[in-house]
């Protein structure tokens, strides 16, 4: 890429190189979407969600620290960002751990790593390193436009399944209901200040390029989620009945 | 498209939004009503974004857990928390700051 985009043009790629690896593509979400996962799958689901998600306001903390101090607008993003997800209203973890327990696992569970997949690991290691080492603005466009900005429309898919099919309660679906609101705002200020602040073509390129590998990144997470524990499940199940 | 009638302490604030749209998320994201409309949590738990609805409230769903948690009595002289609506036909909305009330 040896020209700027213009910004509209510059939103649309972000916006292509995410959705081809969207994650909504993933086995797992179309199981979940469908109603065909079990509670203990959901909890499994959850002592994972909880090691990617958990530590979000530890990545954007980095970020925040290694942003220039001249981008004022995109300090403050940062800072209410992590704030929201810690303690503007209930901690989301809290809320993912009430969800974990209606699936009948328990708190200890969730927070112990142990319980997390070695993929999921893999992906809280990625955030962390684009956390650290990537120029800041690129990793705004990879943890916030390619991670985060992913969410509502996931969740938009998954909510109503949670209450319908699986029937869980409001409450215990709460995780689920905030993320609509608080990651559109998230999400769409990301992409303000990715499409501000990138402003040479190496920028762009490289912003484009690491919004690619978070969906690859998310995709590849909820794929071994599948494999790991309902693919598994389903084999065993397979093998007893022959 | 629906049309969003917002008064603030005595001001009038109209634009049109797009469908389905959240006026929290559209204030989160710096557009109208911002900087005008008080919110907070964005999650149904503080009622900083609470509104008496003028107009438009028979086309909004009704109430649900948080709005019926935060708001109590107040639900029924009409108020709701914006950031639980995804507004889909025209309303007016009032917000006033409690020193203006």
């Amino acid at each position: 890429m040896s020209e700027l985009l213009s910004r509209d043009d510059f939103r649309t790629a972000l916006e292509n190189a995410i959705k081809g690896k969207s994650a909504n593509k993933s086995p797992f979400s179309l199981a979940w979407a469908g109603g065909t996962l079990s509670r203990e799958q959901l909890a499994r689901w959850a002592e994972n969600h909880y090691h990617y998600v958990g530590p979000f306001a530890d990545y954007l903390a980095y970020v925040y620290a290694r942003m220039p101090a001249q981008h004022v607008e995109a300090k403050d993003f940062l800072l209410a960002n992590m704030y929201e997800e810690e303690i503007g209203g209930d901690r989301h973890t809290d809320l993912l751990i009430r969800f974990a327990e209606a699936c009948g696992t328990s708190r200890e569970r969730v927070t112990d790593e142990d319980n997390m997949s070695p993929t999921t690991r893999a992906l809280q290691a990625w955030c962390y390193a684009v956390a650290m080492r990537e120029d800041p603005v690129v990793a705004v466009a990879g943890l916030v436009v390619g991670l985060e900005s992913q969410v509502p429309s996931i969740y938009r898919k998954q909510t109503p399944t949670l209450r319908e099919k699986y029937g869980f309660t409001d409450e215990e679906v709460e995780f689920f209901d905030l993320h609509i609101v608080s990651d559109e705002i998230h999400g769409e200020r990301g992409y303000q200040i990715v499409l501000e602040l990138a402003d040479t073509p190496e920028l762009q390129a490289r912003c484009l390029k690491i919004c690619e590998v978070g969906a690859q990144m998310r995709l590849l997470y909820t794929t071994a989620l599948y494999n790991d524990y309902v693919a598994v499940q389903a084999e065993a199940e397979e093998a007893v009945a022959a | 498209m629906p049309q969003v009638v917002f008064h603030k302490n005595g001001q009038t604030f109209i634009e049109q939004v797009k469908d389905n749209t959240n006026l929290v998320v559209r204030a989160g994201i710096r557009q109208f009503p911002f900087p005008h409309l008080r919110y907070q949590c964005g999650m149904g738990k503080c009622a900083t974004c609470a509104c008496e609805v003028l107009a438009g409230a028979a086309d909004l769903p009704p109430p649900n857990w948080k709005e019926r948690k935060q708001l109590g009595d107040r639900i029924d002289a009409g108020w709701r928390l914006a950031c639980q609506l995804w507004l889909d036909h025209d309303i007016e909305l009032r917000q006033d700051d409690p020193a203006c009330t």
